[in-house]
């Protein structure tokens, strides 16, 4: 696309300049930054001197100029790059910002910000009151669409593997929507409860809050969630499922991969049954984490949400050949059958009675079987969490010692550290460097246990040091029972013709679609990837799902994007949005999984206590939102116009142009920097721009309020040249501005609340142009009173009122107090750099006070340093309205100029 | 003072206990403030984001406060 002339920015100079050479018939493209036009005018409550409505004024020049049939218009996005090319055209390089809600169908009801569970400053309200996430920028906003921000994927949701989204949960909880929070994680996978309980929750891992007092307890949010929601509902709550599709999927294993697909394809409309070799389903979930760690009516109350959509479970069932399940009617089968498999030691005895595999030990416990470990001695073989299950199991069934070897040191175990910490205060005793060597037994029954000391020696394949022998360091342990937990295996061989597996006889699958040899065979979970995670598990079955879905429909495979998140948000971005943290310590002062600290360690039955309502609202309100957005989906669900789309994505585009105007406006002087006047942490110390928020119709607050506890003000003072003509935060200019809207202030003050008293601290009033002194004068007559004098400090007393300590210099030049309830900084303009950088191989020279310069100002206005790029309004220098809108038009006059000039010579 | 959006994100914590408390009747922001044990600035916060929003509404003025009440309907409770 091709314009005569590009105008960045659309505050009034901007689109003086893009109208009047609209008007001109010249095609112009503005880009604006926000997501309307109208720049900081529009915010302001009226113009001085004449007080009219600042809106009245602004909103028909943003109406023409989005709707002008010469202008088009690109909101949210932000001019990347300008370069000049060999035609004198410069090249434009355009970033559009995603705004993931679809334009043209928001009909701008605003139900998505009603709905949203995210609170952020206001910007457009200068931070004195709350947007959501999800907003429009301010009632007259042109064109009235929302947007909803969204910085990335926040650490903890782009963490899951399974794709639940953990920030949207955590939000909802934050606000007290729990059965929102349920319905978000159900949507990822029937087990939420079982997540609740033993997940290992990655997410808590990347949390950004871990680097501050600890991460937000996700997990046992999630957990809240869960066991609430079940409490309330002890049977499904009906879900939307699609039509009937007529197409049966088997799934072979009901573990966490297996429960999540059948889930997935049954509310698809697919109809699915579930085969299961055990008598209960549920796989590793229910046969080998202990109860204490996942109780097991909450396992069963997950495993209702998949049967309550008609999922069949046929327990007692081995698939010993999946090639007859498509005799049987079934047009694709998933494979989850796990790692069912102990995998052995290969050292003498490991056949005796007395030495039993980790999983078969839980197994029989899981099941019921009668296991009694009273007063015996079991010795633990491995340092994975299999291992800590069974040891700690062991420990509660009142065995008399329990001690576990391990062949490395603990910082190599693989088990999480709380388990093996939890695991210690119930008694478990760890021993590190060793590995036994034999079991002997008598009559085919063990008695004692040959361990070997190690030692680290060379780097092995991984660079970790392999464990050697310690020679002559043999010696044997008295053993009642020996558990080995050395890892797990799959037992996947033999189950379909053309079925290929891995050296380590997982299944080889296509790992974008899970995908078997046998086409219509898929495969996941433990399986396919060894011993994992739950969560690991769960990611498998959905993904399944996903492609199953798509295979049953004919469609192809390959290169579809599964996975769309967003890239992970950046937590030292996060963590510099907050200039203090306050020091919110999470609840945890119950043990992880399992154990009170007391140590009990009796039958097995001590569960993790679960969080309170006030508990689990305080430990989601520790979220810091690093994404903003939290995906929590109540925009997408409430959203009348369907418009939401969490698809979109940034993109770029190029366009060329002709001319180019700057018209980016000015940045407001930060008060802080004026640390005598207390702004920042006086809570009712504020600046003009505030005031004028405060007094315009579309206000924060119900009335002029002062910010720190609701007050009707009734004694305001005004602070004149706050960071202008000060060299002492190196800004000698007169801000041009400041007088004049304080006086509009004082009137619109003395309108809005008769009663109060206001004054008007100063050096001198600079009231220069047509209208100003009489403005001024009017002023004072109704009442203002002006005091010449410059305020060297504000201190603040019990009550919120500020104490101004000014030198009185029209009597005498004595230092004076007074006091005021509330005080407003008049603060000047500063020019804004943001985009000068944009010139690729030109440089736009500045002026001695890092203004856009103009080369002439005087006879030339608006002309820059580089041919063809002109400035106007505010980008050049502090200005009053109508001088910004005379520059704008003189701007646009150089502009056309050039432009003709141009064509002139071609 | 704490860091303006770290008090702000607590609106939607603080919501419903600022209900809880807005059930007596009418109440000032130093009142709300009282009543929930925070700092009136970073009441003022939250009942304005909540006015905002169309959960609470303001009454009368006394004393130069204006009081607030839930709405009666609009927003989200």
């Amino acid at each position: 696309m091709s314009y005569d002339i590009l105008v960045v920015g659309s505050g009034i100079g901007g689109m003086e300049s893009a109208i009047k050479l609209g008007d001109m018939g010249y095609k112009v493209l503005v880009v604006e930054k926000d997501s309307s036009v109208g720049g900081k005018m529009i915010l302001l409550s009226k113009v001085f001197p004449t007080l009219d409505c600042a809106s009245c004024i602004s909103t028909p020049k943003m109406a023409a100029t989005v709707n002008h049939p010469n202008i088009d218009v690109m909101t949210y996005s932000e001019v990347e790059q300008v370069q000049r090319v060999q035609n004198g055209q410069f090249k434009v390089r355009v970033r559009r910002k995603p705004t993931f809600i679809n334009q043209s169908a928001c009909t701008g009801c605003r139900q998505c910000e009603e709905v949203c569970n995210v609170a952020v400053p206001d910007q457009f309200n200068f931070d004195l009151v709350a947007r959501r996430a999800a907003y429009i920028p301010f009632p007259q906003a042109v064109p009235k669409k929302a947007v909803i921000e969204k910085r990335g994927s926040s650490p903890c949701s782009f963490t899951c593997p399974a794709g639940i989204k953990a920030h949207g949960y955590v939000a909802l909880a934050r606000s007290g929507k729990f059965d929102e929070a349920f319905n978000l994680v159900l949507d990822s996978t029937p087990l939420v409860g079982s997540l609740g309980r033993a997940c290992y929750a990655p997410c808590e891992g990347q949390c950004t809050r871990g680097g501050l007092e600890g991460p937000v307890e996700i997990r046992r949010l999630k957990s809240y969630i869960a066991e609430r929601h079940y409490n309330a509902h002890p049977q499904p709550v009906t879900l939307t499922t699609a039509e009937p599709k007529g197409r049966q999927v088997a799934v072979v294993g009901s573990g966490p991969a297996g429960l999540t697909c059948a889930f997935q394809l049954a509310r698809q409309g697919y109809g699915v049954k579930i085969f299961e070799a055990a008598s209960r389903p549920g796989g590793m979930l229910g046969l080998a984490i202990p109860a204490y760690r996942l109780p097991r009516e909450v396992l069963d109350r997950d495993i209702q949400n998949v049967t309550a959509l008609g999922v069949k479970i046929a327990t007692n069932t081995r698939v010993n050949n999946i090639d007859s399940l498509q005799e049987q009617g079934f047009d694709a089968v998933f494979l989850a059958t796990g790692t069912p498999g102990n995998a052995r030691l290969g050292v003498a005895g490991e056949n005796l009675n007395g030495v039993i595999g980790a999983l078969e030990f839980l197994r029989r416990v899981n099941l019921g079987e009668d296991v009694n470990l009273q007063g015996q001695k079991v010795v633990v073989i491995g340092g994975g969490n299999v291992a800590m299950d069974a040891a700690r199991v062991a420990a509660r069934l009142g065995a008399a010692q329990v001690a576990l070897h391990y062949r490395r040191s603990r910082e190599d175990m693989p088990a999480h550290g709380w388990e093996v910490e939890a695991a210690g205060v119930e008694g478990v005793e760890f021993h590190y460097f060793s590995a036994p060597v034999k079991f002997n037994g008598q009559d085919g029954q063990l008695n004692t246990v040959e361990l070997i000391r190690l030692e680290p020696g060379a780097p092995d394949a991984g660079g970790r040091p392999k464990p050697v022998p310690v020679q002559g360091s043999e010696h044997q342990v008295a053993a009642d029972l020996v558990i080995t937990a050395v890892g797990l295996v799959p037992q996947a061989a033999g189950l379909a013709d053309g079925l290929k597996l891995n050296p380590d006889g997982t299944v080889l699958v296509n790992t974008d679609t899970l995908q078997t040899a046998v086409p219509h065979v898929f495969a996941g979970g433990d399986v396919v990837t060894g011993p994992s995670m739950i969560v690991n598990a769960v990611a498998q079955g959905k993904k399944a799902a996903f492609y199953i879905d798509r295979y049953l429909r004919g469609e192809q495979l390959a290169g579809v994007n599964y996975d769309d998140r967003l890239p992970v948000v950046d937590q030292k971005e996060v963590m510099g949005r907050q200039q203090s943290y306050s020091n919110l310590p999470a609840v945890g002062t119950k043990n992880q999984n399992g154990t009170n600290m007391t140590g009990q360690t009796s039958a097995g039955s001590v569960t993790e206590p679960a969080l309170t309502e006030a508990e689990a609202r305080y430990s989601a309100g520790r979220c810091l939102d690093c994404g903003v957005c939290s995906e929590c989906s109540q925009c997408i669900t409430t959203c009348p116009a369907n418009a939401v789309d969490m698809a979109m994505r940034e993109r770029v585009e190029e366009v060329e142009a002709a001319a180019v105007i700057m018209s980016t406006g000015f940045k407001l002087f930060p008060a802080e920097l004026k640390t005598q006047y207390g702004y920042g942490t006086l809570k009712n110390v504020i600046t003009g721009m505030h005031m004028d928020r405060l007094l315009a119709p579309t206000r924060p607050y119900n009335s002029v309020l002062r910010p720190g506890d609701g007050k009707v003000p009734d004694n305001i003072a005004f602070v004149l040249c706050t960071g202008s003509r000060d060299c002492t935060v190196d800004n000698q200019l007169c801000s041009r501005v400041c007088c004049m809207y304080s006086v509009k202030h004082n009137q619109l003050i003395m309108g809005a609340l008769p009663l109060a008293d206001v004054t008007v601290y100063y050096m001198d009033i600079r009231a220069f142009s047509k209208g100003y002194d009489e403005f001024y004068q009017q002023a004072e007559a109704m009442g203002a009173n002006f005091v010449r004098g410059r305020i060297a400090g504000i201190d603040e007393n019990q009550d919120g009122n500020l104490v101004l300590q000014y030198e009185d210099i029209a009597n005498g030049g004595q230092t004076v107090t007074a006091e005021h309830d509330l005080v407003v900084l008049s603060v000047g303009m500063l020019p804004n750099t943001d985009a000068y950088g944009i010139f690729s191989g030109e440089s736009l020279q500045t002026d001695d006070f890092s203004f856009v310069k103009e080369m002439d100002e005087d006879i030339d206005p608006g002309r820059t340093s580089i041919d063809g790029v002109f400035v106007a309004g505010t980008a050049s220098g502090a200005r009053d309205i109508p001088d910004s809108i005379l520059h704008a038009g003189a701007a646009a006059a150089q502009a056309a100029a050039y432009v003709e000039r141009a064509r002139v010579k071609r | 003072m704490r860091d303006v959006r770290e008090i702000i994100r607590e609106e939607m914590l603080m919501r419903d206990r600022v209900l809880a408390v807005l059930e007596a009747g009418p109440k000032t922001v130093p009142e709300i403030a009282v009543a929930l044990g925070h700092p009136s600035e970073e009441v003022m916060f939250w009942v304005m984001g909540m006015r905002k929003y169309g959960v609470v509404v303001e009454t009368e003025e006394e004393d130069g406060y204006f009081k607030y009440q839930a709405a009666a309907a609009g927003g989200e409770h």
